[in-house]
């Protein structure tokens, strides 16, 4: 009886990497003594490899619901499907993804389990007994520590906070789960996807390149682009680059966005909102280019240059070039 | 005395401010250096309620006060002294003197016309021959056939080329000077009114400035504004609230100055220290400061007892001398700091310098204000 | 359309580092002498509201839950855009609560407004980014529950709302009553009001109701409360080096630094 349960789906029939990560997380409550299961949501024979990647990180027993009306963005059907499990379950503590569904199913499902809640978590660890998760405040200005005494505890984590865990294989089992949802009931139904290009591959990238309102229009993320491109990196934007439509918002980091981890993040014409700060901090290396000396920005950088970008990224790009031709 | 502003003044400042920083100050240099009538922009400030300020809401007005005018001036013109140039005249100089003096018909014609944007008005009083002393005028204004002929020439008309009703000042009486001068509505439909000359300025670009010619143009007797051989009244209370706009023209572009001074010695190294670390340039930037508050302190004085009823001939004389010198010395002072790059027009100081030179000049001189404050001083009016 | 647009003053996310500080008793950030401003998207949530009354026509009500004395700008721009009247829940403690308790909070009080078709918030607040408020809001009321969406359409009865995603964008449709926490794009970037508006928002409605009046009633308890036992500012680690030199030495320079840490 109880133990962790995470909320690991495949609505895109694949097993999302956040469901790993969440796996990540139930290990670090290990203290606990909890036994770790999981929810696995999607439908089609996905599922079937799903539940073995979810074998192979440790998961013992993962209960399959397989309905067609799991699939993306379907959270009041994602929220139908987990109550039988929670039934079933009565786990200790609850792990969702904050993504897309995981916002939303995350403090629903709470309110309806009388339960504890912390979202947007970068951290769980358990200690004393106890459930302790970490989350940025203040615009990711400060980390606040919450100690969730409550059980059940529904904690979301934020997606790309914790790593995957290595592989350590269990001999798990599939439960399946009797799923029935009433599509006409659903209060909000997804009825159409719209894909956006996406810049390849921004959280996985090991080098951004990221834009801001200091670039003064979208002529000069070519350049940007250019640099990108000859280091191998993606290119993304701050907020006001997203919301005056010169970039696509799934370009935008932050957050609000994506937040992304690489070894090197340049900040270009970004002053260093607390918002775009966010989403940045984890970056290894991190590297700012603005005009104003007193920009936000440098003071979570490790190297920084006082210049107009248009003089500076032209003599980066020759300089990386030369570089690459010798 | 209360120096805070009230919830209202404070939001319409946020409001304008945003307004300026974010469809202005973007394309400020560009109506500087491409001299164009920034038409979308003075849409944009008319949906906004910022073209009839004073106007009661029953004419399509905000129904504010004048300290709110001068608020919304101030923020104006330390994006682009150009626009709000136009702006002003058609608050202070045009929609001012008609709600201070026009009969209800007239308001009802034109009043909501100039609030909406869709008439722009101008301000016709200097001649060739009647600058500084404008009750010198010889524009003369007959009665024929129950209606007035005038025949003359306006110099220096602010929005001259883009206004559809000018505000004509014109010797309907025999009697001499002052006592003599009517004014008149005239609207640019009427036959006999048409531009001359536009001229090419030092700054302002944005605004047209252009010469009023009036041959055998004929006004109905019903655009009379005031009395016959009232002119001369409503020419000096309108002076006094346009040289108010002016004096918080003069504070924004000031404050431009400074605000560019500011980020300007925070990003520029010289011999290996920001200019701000040098006491010279901390100095100069505590005396502007300090000399811009002080003159927009004054500026919101005069407005203040205008708005109370009272007479403020001298006061606002005050405030627009202060305010337009400090303006000029600032620009001066930043032009200097800004070294070469005060000089070329990829920055906006010497803009501000050019701009500047006009606060000094127009609604009177330095030397008229000066006049008007000495005969407040010396007890002769 | 009935709709209801929450919103609060928070102190300004953008505040130099050396202003900002976490009061040691309250673990919470300290607001004295600090600037408040609108949190980031609750103007985005208004003006969604107003551009659907605008079109389908309704009434938008602003609700504040907050300290009053530390919100008559908020009320006073909600108006001024357009807003038909203002409820604030006088609230001392507002700032220092969590989510989940403002959640309650807030339902009590859209319980005693009476019938709504929409409540509107930000889709996160600018301090606390819990995400919650749109959400528990939405299991309080009994409504439907979209997060993140930029844009509504009216559509025989239901609502088409697009969802900002982790894919790009989904369209939804959503049966009124509904919750909807709202995110930024240049659809929905907030009008400015006409002067004329700021004056004439005087005379429109402000209710004040004192936060005791909206005690939520037994059986409406949410999540329980968790407690926060530490607010830190993370050590600062890095110091920024600043590379000196015209455009192209600091260039060289920067390639030079990125090779040394084996990052070009």
């Amino acid at each position: 009886m109880g133990g962790v349960c995470i909320v690991a789906t495949a609505l895109e029939g694949t097993l999302a990497r956040t469901s790993l990560e969440l796996v990540g997380g139930a290990r670090a409550l290990q203290p606990l003594g909890l036994e770790v299961s999981a929810a696995l949501l999607g439908h089609g024979p996905g599922l079937t490899a799903a539940a073995s990647e979810l074998h192979r990180h440790g998961v013992g027993v993962v209960y399959r619901c397989d309905h067609p009306l799991l699939s993306a963005g379907q959270s009041d059907a994602v929220l139908a499907a987990l109550q039988p499990v929670v039934a079933r379950v009565r786990p200790q503590v609850l792990l969702v993804a904050a993504d897309t569904v995981g916002r939303e199913v995350a403090p629903r499902l709470a309110a309806r389990l009388r339960a504890g809640l912390a979202t947007e978590c970068v951290q769980v660890e358990a200690a004393d007994g106890a459930v302790v998760a970490r989350r940025q405040v203040y615009g990711g200005r400060a980390l606040a520590t919450l100690v969730v005494q409550a059980r059940p505890a529904v904690l979301s984590v934020k997606p790309h906070a914790l790593d995957v865990p290595a592989p350590a294989p269990v001999d798990g089992r599939v439960e399946d789960v009797d799923v029935s949802i009433d599509a006409e009931a659903l209060p909000a139904r997804v009825r159409q996807v719209l894909r956006e290009q996406a810049e390849f591959g921004l959280e996985e990238a090991q080098v951004v390149i990221g834009g801001g309102r200091g670039l003064g229009g979208p002529e000069g993320l070519g350049l940007l682009r250019e640099l990108a491109q000859l280091m191998g990196g993606a290119v993304g934007a701050s907020r006001p680059p997203t919301d005056a439509g010169w970039v696509p918002v799934s370009w935008q980091i932050g957050q609000t966005g994506k937040t992304i981890r690489p070894a090197l993040y340049i900040a270009v014409g970004i002053s260093g909102a607390t918002q775009h700060i966010a989403g940045v901090s984890g970056s290894r290396t991190i590297v700012a280019i603005n005009r104003d000396p007193e920009a936000p920005i440098f003071s979570v950088a490790h190297l920084g240059i006082v210049g107009d970008y248009r003089e500076v990224v032209p003599a980066l790009i020759a300089r990386v070039k030369e570089l690459k031709g010798t | 005395m209360d120096f805070a502003l009230s919830e209202e003044h404070r939001l319409i400042q946020a409001t304008v401010r945003e307004f300026a920083a974010k469809e202005i100050l973007p394309i400020a240099a560009d109506l500087d250096h491409h001299p164009r009538f920034p038409a979308e922009i003075i849409a944009r400030a008319a949906s906004l309620g910022l073209l009839g300020l004073n106007v009661p809401e029953e004419y399509g007005g905000a129904g504010l006060d004048g300290l709110a005018n001068v608020i919304v001036q101030e923020e104006l013109a330390r994006a682009s002294a150009g626009v709000q140039a136009i702006i002003t005249v058609q608050n202070s100089l045009v929609c001012d003197p008609i709600l201070r003096f026009a009969t209800p018909e007239q308001k009802r014609r034109y009043l909501p016309r100039l609030v909406s944007g869709e008439w722009l008005g101008c301000y016709c009083l200097t001649e060739p021959e009647a600058g500084s002393d404008a009750m010198a005028l010889r524009t003369r204004a007959e009665q024929r056939d129950g209606q007035w002929v005038l025949n003359g020439r306006k110099l220096f008309v602010t929005n001259g080329l883009e206004a559809q009703l000018a505000i004509v000042y014109a010797r309907s009486e025999p009697a001499p000077g002052a006592r003599g001068i009517s004014a008149f509505l005239v609207e640019k439909s009427f036959p006999g009114i048409a531009v001359g000359r536009v001229e090419q300025k030092l700054g302002i670009k944005c605004s047209s400035t252009a010469e009023i010619v009036l041959e055998d143009c004929r006004v109905p007797a019903e655009n009379l504004l005031g009395g016959r051989g009232e002119g001369a009244r409503v020419a000096l209370s309108t002076l006094d609230g346009g040289r108010i706009g002016i004096a918080a023209q003069a504070v924004g572009i000031a404050r431009a100055c400074l605000e560019e001074c500011v980020a300007h010695a925070g990003t520029r190294e010289q011999f290996g220290r920001p200019l701000r670390a040098f006491q010279a340039v901390q100095w100069a930037l505590a005396d502007m400061a300090t000399r811009i508050d002080a003159a927009r302190l004054l500026t919101y004085r005069a407005a203040w007892l205008r708005d109370r009823g009272e007479r403020c001939t001298a006061e606002a004389a005050m405030a627009k001398l202060v305010a337009s010198e400090t303006a000029m010395w600032a620009a001066h002072r930043a032009v200097q700091l800004f070294g070469g790059y005060g000089y070329i027009q990829e920055y906006p100081v010497e803009r501000y310098f050019r701009d500047a030179k006009i606060t000094e000049i127009y609604e009177g001189t330095s030397e008229i204000q000066r006049l008007v404050i000495s005969r407040h001083v010396l007890g002769r009016r | 359309m009935e709709i209801i647009v929450c919103l609060k003053q928070v102190v300004d996310p953008e505040l130099p580092a050396r202003d900002f500080a976490i009061d040691p008793v309250t673990q919470r950030q300290v607001r004295e002498g600090r600037p408040l401003v609108i949190s980031t998207y609750d103007e985005n949530a208004l003006e969604v509201g107003l551009q659907l009354k605008d079109r389908v026509g309704g009434k938008v009500t602003a609700l504040t839950l907050g300290p009053a004395a530390a919100s008559g700008d908020a009320i006073r721009l909600a108006l001024a855009m357009g807003a038909d009247e203002a409820v604030v829940v006088d609230d001392p403690q507002a700032p220092a609560r969590l989510g989940a308790a403002k959640a309650r909070l807030l339902a009590a009080a859209v319980r005693r407004l009476g019938h709504f078709d929409l409540v509107l918030c930000g889709c996160e607040s600018a301090d606390w980014v819990e995400r919650v408020v749109g959400p528990l809001l939405a299991e309080a009321l009994q409504a439907a529950c979209v997060t993140f969406v930029s844009r509504i359409e009216q559509v025989n009865g239901t609502l088409l709302v697009r969802r900002l995603a982790d894919e790009g964008f989904h369209l939804v449709e959503v049966r009124p009553p509904a919750v909807l926490s709202v995110t930024s794009d240049e659809s929905n970037r907030p009008r400015l009001p006409k002067v004329k508006d700021i004056m004439t928002a005087r005379r429109k409605p402000v209710h004040t109701w004192p936060v005791a009046e909206v005690a939520p009633q037994a059986g409406e308890e949410g999540p329980l409360e968790v407690e926060v036992r530490e607010v830190a500012l993370p050590e600062r680690t890095t110091r920024c080096e600043f590379l000196p030199g015209d455009p192209g030495e600091q260039a060289a320079a920067l390639v030079q630094r990125l090779r040394e840490l084996k990052l070009l």
